[in-house]
């Protein structure tokens, strides 16, 4: 187990066959009787109408979930910070992933292991890059991570032609697995599915242009879809969700260049703003190191863990090195979202697999913040947006709420997210 | 004091096991003589025959205040099915039952006070004999027969001669209610199939079959006694129409009677696994006995919660095929709970593999039971795993691991080990009343104490999860003079000085050496003369045994406990600087008297003399241990005082800061104020201090008018000095002289913080400043001016009202905590305020689980700073949090007022932990109106509470 740090395992409900292993960090095949009896302890469960579904030992955590009686996953972490919410999280996405790829009857009728596992192998991109640490917290949060870019109306007005132009009412543009702007319709897909396209889309192998066959996990599990993604700078994708028409060449050769042509400058400024997520002209409290606003009805995000736009990387020692500013916000927001702020969407979900600690509260929180020698957090939550700040151990607690309520109005107010 | 009392035997008093029959019947003969030789003795104790074969004693007395609304409702000491008020052989029924009835007549505590006024004498017969010998160790009642249907009730003779004097009617009739009517009764054989207590001679006498019931009767109220069913025992001695006169007259007071009835229904249980019906008809005579309730309601209720606590052996044996081998205990009953029990194996399995693969221990799993979550915690020991199951709705994941680990110490403190807690038969019973006390605590903490006030039940049942697992017990703070003289007092008793106990006055070595004390008041610790984890094991076992609450309630009328402990610091080998704790044996005694409990520490062999066996509580140390109860009986006016005294720090109401119960409040509240300024009088609060506090706590209720206060910022300073007079149609005379003399001063509610002349300057400045948060600096200065007035006083939050809801700090250094007391909060009744007490609570279980987190890396990082650093560079969650806040916003019930949105209260919920330099906790609940610093309010909490 040394070394591991995230362990990922797939295999068939039935019968007990590996499908597949993952890892994050150093990777060392699991014995094959630890993987046996993993499993086995969680079908006796079944046969017994107990479903075991997590077990944390001082060191470990072991996830267990198994998905329309066919495929089971399970997890093993040495993480400190990886929370039950968020492997749970990571169950669920690595699993609709895998939906979106080859489709749910492929999954849920298994015919042929041997195949399957071949199918499957498709899935390693998007599933490798959900396990991977990431600049991004979409998979956390369940919502898409974006860029406000400078120049939104014009890039949106462009968009939304090309989409209307290429037949389709779903579309979008994506600066390194971050989108920049969307059709009104693309946001109404589910929040995951949204999500994994954009990390679909970010996994995949550069190319000029691809067409993808999807599936959507909610939308459509059965029917496949077409992606169409087409790179106008290395790094920036525009993509389309259509089906049997138009065709590939079609869209490249008649409408890219004409649509996004004229629009270069901007795009590749989108690039620009990628360290921080928007541009340098939004004014942010000096204490500020990073920053998660959610917007929840759009199931839209905004990130980002250097703030500060002039700030050099973090020297070694002085202060919370980048990924650790990330890791402390994603504890933080775990603690905040599992443990005070009330649940914003009704999962579809029947059985109640994690607890619900808030469920005890008389009264709803809506602010909190934690303090501790390195750095200090402050969350809010407000009409359909929450904001975590990650604030440098300088910054008074007591002046933490007012910053943090001006960001907020930034944000909403000044320069609207 | 009243003259009669109830007592009862405690879960101590577990049935002897057929295994040990044998031994106990060699050794009665003894017993027996030296009982009779006691009863001779109009100085024997009362308890002297609750003591068991191994020594331990758990023997309560409720004083007849508490009589019959009480006893069937509640009272888990009371316990179930181990009454032994007869000998079990029906020749023995009546000479106990008459030594009894004349014995009892006396009070006990006259009749203490008398020995005590003799000690000489009671020396000179008692003393060589309790020094000499053992107490005589009786055999408790036999094995009990639990094939039956068990049903307490409670009996009054008293009543019965004073109403229906003359009256022929049976025993049975008047004093139970039950009509048999001997004609009716069919010739049916008894057939008596628990016959292996050697009480087969029961043969052809007449059945007692039920036939009718007195309406009003004992009988009729439990709803258990069904009309067909036959009684065949009452208090585990066979009757029958030829003896149930005799039997019941020899009833001596008003108590609780176990009768055992045969019923047609049972005979389909009786198939059912012998052990798992015990647990059930346990749990039938508790629930009834603690909860007052239909029993199959709690059944009902408890058989949709799945909960379990099982003691498994890791070690299989693969040539037995017994089924089960593996369960060393268990303790569940309800359906969903056998689920958790049929998939032990995946226990035993994750725990063995788990940490093989990983090399840590497994702490807890999650499973879905019957639709719901379930966390499963796990202890492991040696080769032995202890699994305590409960659903995540109740017992949030952390806390369940607190739990977990306070059972096993409890455990490991009554028993020495987890092994002998469980693998003995004999331990098997009191582990079945352990859990089940466990379980209720668990599940519905509010059941235990049914008789309490609304407000003290709500306040205990949203406490408990999180105060029940702080390492400390609830800690009073006393005045000076007080808290002095109980010192004293248990100073010389800790001295062992009196004289039959000298070593000089018998020329041979004491017995025990008394190691520590503590006292506590109706639940609350007001002196502790142990070390922290001393006292921290000896709260853990009171808190299992709710002796605690059990006090707080006017209840007991004598408690003495007794038994061997095995502490936990004294077990480990201390080999620091060569001092190696001797090879003694502790013992722990408690006595408690009416609200009083004080539970002493004993060491033999280590300075004494050896103990050899299992013996008994001696009679002189619990007597010198009453006597020094006694001897502090008189401070219950004076700590009462100070329980009803005004809050220290003062608290605020949570429904005063919502306009839209004002003018209900302010009728309500001043009433209680003033009376409590009135009491304060005598307690040690400076009077100019009180003046101050009583304008803080009137100009606080007062100063309601405007809803946009939820705006956070600070715009009351238009109401200035005027606003007394606007107050004063709502406030008696008595509070409007005090708004006189106020007014008089000139300086309007500024006083509130004391700052006089400079906070009508601040009001003003206030007014000024948009943001409340620039009041930062402005506050600080304030408060240094006032630093040493704050401190001494009571209220510790800054801005000229008292914003402080609710408080808790926690001490780990010395094992304490305090936090409101139940009267202070039962003074801030409202609809919003007992929701934030709730929330609080809830809260603080969450932000103590950050910390905790904080303190276990911190260790880990420590262990780790030798060996390697590179695992922490990953970077572990959320880092060393030593503070942590939650905002909380709530609008009252019921808001009506289409027109308006209703008024938003927010308050902050607020933890700060502290490393340096001792580890201590605090959590505070106040309004949001003004920026607190947590660290000051946190060192204000520490210091006003003069710890």
């Amino acid at each position: 187990m040394e070394g591991l740090r995230l362990c990922l395992l797939c295999l068939t409900t039935g019968s007990g066959v590996p499908v597949y292993s993952r890892h994050r960090g150093a990777a060392r095949q699991l014995p094959f009787s630890v993987i046996g009896s993993l499993n086995g302890v969680h079908m006796f469960g079944h046969s017994q109408d107990v479903l075991l579904s997590a077990t944390c030992t001082e060191n470990v955590k072991v996830l267990w979930k198994s998905f329309h009686d066919s495929i089971s996953l399970i997890v093993i972490s040495s993480e400190e910070d990886a929370s039950d919410h968020y492997l749970h999280r990571l169950m669920d996405n690595v699993f609709h992933a895998m939906v979106m790829v080859i489709g749910l009857d492929e999954l849920v009728n298994i015919k042929n292991v041997e195949r399957l596992k071949k199918d499957l192998r498709a899935c390693y991109p998007l599933i490798d890059s959900l396990l991977l640490a990431s600049e991004r917290i979409g998979d956390l949060v369940q919502c898409v991570d974006c860029v406000m870019a400078h120049d939104i109306p014009v890039l949106q007005e462009c968009l939304d032609a090309f989409i209307r132009a290429a037949d389709s009412d779903f579309g979008c543009l994506v600066a390194r697995g971050r989108i920049v702007v969307a059709t009104e319709k693309w946001w109404r897909l589910a929040a995951q599915e949204v999500m994994l396209l954009t990390w679909l889309v970010a996994s995949l192998a550069p190319r000029s242009s691809r067409d993808y066959p999807v599936y959507l996990p909610h939308g459509s599990p059965t029917v496949p879809h077409r992606l169409l993604t087409f790179q106008l700078v290395p790094g920036v994708d525009v993509c389309v969700l259509c089906g049997p028409s138009p065709s590939l060449h079609k869209v490249e050769t008649e409408l890219v260049e004409v649509f996004w042509k004229p629009l270069l400058e901007p795009v590749k400024a989108c690039l620009r703003v990628q360290l921080r997520s928007f541009p340098a002209s939004i004014p942010l409290h000096q204490g500020i190191l990073g920053l998660l606003l959610i917007k929840q009805d759009q199931n839209r995000l905004l990130f980002t863990v250097q703030a500060q736009p002039g700030e050099k990387p973090p020297k070694d020692g002085v202060g919370l090195s980048l990924p650790e500013r990330r890791s402390v916000l994603r504890a933080f927001y775990t603690l905040a979202v599992t443990h005070y702020f009330p649940p914003e969407r009704l999962d579809e979900r029947t059985l109640p697999l994690l607890e619900e600690f808030q469920a005890g509260y008389s009264h709803s929180a809506s602010e909190c913040y934690i303090a501790s020698s390195s750095h200090k957090c402050y969350a809010l939550q407000a009409e359909q947006r929450q904001l975590f700040l990650l604030f440098q151990p300088t910054v008074p607690t007591f002046s933490l709420r007012s910053i943090a309520t001006r960001t907020l109005q930034t944000f909403t107010k000044d320069a609207p997210f | 004091m009243a003259e009669e009392r109830h007592r009862g035997p405690g879960p101590g008093q577990a049935p002897a096991d057929s295994g040990d029959e044998e031994g106990s019947e060699q050794e009665s003969p003894a017993s027996y003589t030296d009982s009779s030789s006691f009863s001779s003795n109009d100085l024997e104790p009362e308890w002297l025959d609750s003591v068991q074969k191994n020594g331990e004693l758990f023997y309560l007395e409720l004083s007849e205040g508490e009589e019959e609304a009480l006893l069937p409702a509640n009272s888990p000491e009371v316990p179930s099915v181990n009454h032994v008020r007869f000998r079990e052989n029906e020749a023995e029924v009546i000479p106990t039952g008459q030594w009894k009835e004349g014995k009892k007549v006396e009070p006990t505590l006259k009749k203490l006070s008398r020995i005590l006024k003799k000690p000489q004498k009671h020396v000179s017969r008692k003393g060589p004999t309790s020094i000499l010998k053992q107490p005589p160790t009786l055999k408790t009642g036999g094995a009990v027969q639990q094939r039956y249907k068990d049903v307490c009730i409670y009996v009054n003779p008293n009543r019965l001669s004073s109403s229906e004097v003359g009256e022929p009617a049976s025993l049975l009739h008047t004093l139970v209610g039950i009509i048999h009517q001997s004609s009716w009764s069919s010739g049916r054989p008894g057939r008596r199939q628990g016959g292996q207590n050697g009480n087969l001679k029961y043969t052809n006498e007449e059945k007692l079959v039920v036939h009718g019931l007195v309406p009003g009767s004992s009988a009729i109220k439990s709803s258990q006694i069904m009309i067909g069913d036959a009684l065949i025992a009452v208090n585990d001695v066979d009757v029958s129409s030829e003896n149930i006169e005799r039997v019941l007259s020899c009833i001596p007071g008003p108590m609780q009677v176990k009768l055992t009835f045969e019923t047609p229904v049972v005979e389909a249980e009786i198939s059912m696994e012998a052990k798992e019906k015990q647990v059930q008809s346990n749990m039938n005579n508790l629930t009834k006995l603690l909860w007052g309730e239909n029993n199959s309601n709690v059944q009902l209720a408890f058989q949709e919660i799945p909960h379990i606590a099982m003691y498994l052996s890791l070690k299989l044996d693969s040539d037995t095929s017994k089924e089960e081998q593996e369960i060393l205990y268990q303790y569940s009953m309800s359906e969903a709970s056998k689920k958790l029990k049929s998939v032990r194996g995946i226990f035993l399995t994750l725990c063995d593999m788990l940490h093989n693969v990983t090399g840590g221990h497994v702490i807890s799993s999650s499973l879905i039971v019957s639709g719901k979550l379930v966390h499963v915690a796990y202890w492991k020991e040696s080769d032995k795993l202890l699994l305590i199951g409960l659903p995540a709705e109740q017992i949030p994941l952390f806390q369940l691991k607190n739990m977990i680990s306070d059972v096993a110490r409890t455990l490991k403190v009554m028993y020495g080990s987890l092994d002998s807690a469980f693998c003995q038969v004999e331990n098997v019973p009191r582990q079945d009343y352990f859990f089940n006390l466990f379980f209720q605590r668990a599940l519905q903490p509010a059941r235990l104490n049914p008789t309490a006030s609304p407000s003290t039940q709500h306040y205990d049942a949203c406490s408990s999860l999180l105060l029940d697992n702080l390492p400390g017990v609830r800690w009073l703070t006393v005045p000076e003079d007080i808290k002095m003289e109980v010192d004293t007092a248990l100073s010389d008793l800790e001295a062992v000085d009196f004289a039959a106990l000298s070593e000089d006055y018998y020329d041979m070595r004491r017995l025990y050496m008394i190691l520590g004390s503590c006292f506590f008041y109706k639940g609350y610790l007001i002196s502790s003369h142990l070390p922290k984890n001393d006292l921290v094991d000896i709260s853990l076992y009171c808190r299992h045994y709710c002796l605690l609450p059990l006090a707080a309630e006017q209840r007991i009328g004598q408690l003495v406990i007794w038994r061997e402990v095995f502490l936990q610091c004294h077990r480990q080998a201390s080999g620091a600087e060569g001092y190696q704790e001797p090879e003694a044996r502790y013992f722990l005694l408690i006595v408690g008297l009416k609200h009083f409990m004080l539970p002493v520490l004993l060491e033999a062999g280590g300075c004494t003399s050896k103990i050899i066996g299992n013996p008994g509580p001696d009679c002189i140390y619990v007597d010198q241990v009453k006597a020094t109860l006694l001897q502090l009986e008189g401070l219950d006016v004076t700590i009462e005082e100070r329980l009803g005294a005004l809050p220290s720090p003062c608290l605020s109401c949570a429904d005063w800061f919502l306009p839209s119960s004002r003018d209900k409040l302010e009728s309500f509240t001043n009433v209680p104020y003033i009376k409590l300024q009135t009491s304060a009088k005598t307690a040690t609060f400076p009077t100019s201090k009180r003046a101050l506090l009583m304008d803080t706590s009137s100009s606080l209720r007062t100063r309601r008018p405007s809803p946009s206060r939820n705006s956070g910022g600070f715009d009351n300073g238009s109401e200035g000095p005027g606003e007394g007079a606007g107050v004063s149609p709502h406030s008696t005379p008595d509070l409007g002289r005090k708004y006189g003399r106020r007014e008089s001063q000139g300086s309007g509610s500024s006083e509130g913080s004391g700052g006089g002349g400079t906070l009508f300057k601040i009001t003003k400045k206030r007014h000024t400043l948009p943001n409340p948060f620039n009041l930062g600096s402005l506050k600080k200065n304030l408060s240094e001016k006032d630093t040493e007035e704050l401190y001494n006083v009571i209220k510790i939050t800054s801005g000229p009202e008292n914003t402080l809801f609710h408080y808790l700090s926690l001490e780990t250094v010395q094992g304490i905590y305090i936090c409101p007391t139940h009267k202070e909060v039962a003074q801030l009744s409202g609809s919003i305020h007992p929701q934030l007490i709730k929330n609080f609570h809830r809260c603080c279980l969450s932000i103590r689980s950050v910390f905790q987190q904080t303190v276990f890396d911190k260790k880990k990082n420590n262990l780790d700073a030798d060996t390697s650093s590179e695992l922490r560079e990953t970077g572990s969650g959320l880092g060393p949090v030593k503070e942590h806040g939650v905002l909380f916003e709530c609008c009252p019930e019921n808001w009506t007022d289409q027109k308006k949105s209703p008024p938003k209260m927010t308050y902050w919920v607020v933890g700060r932990l502290f490393l340096q330099p001792q580890p201590q906790e605090f959590y505070v609940c106040f309004h949001d109106s003004v920026t607190e610093v947590a660290v000051e309010l946190a060192f204000k909490l520490s210091y006003g509470l003069a710890v």
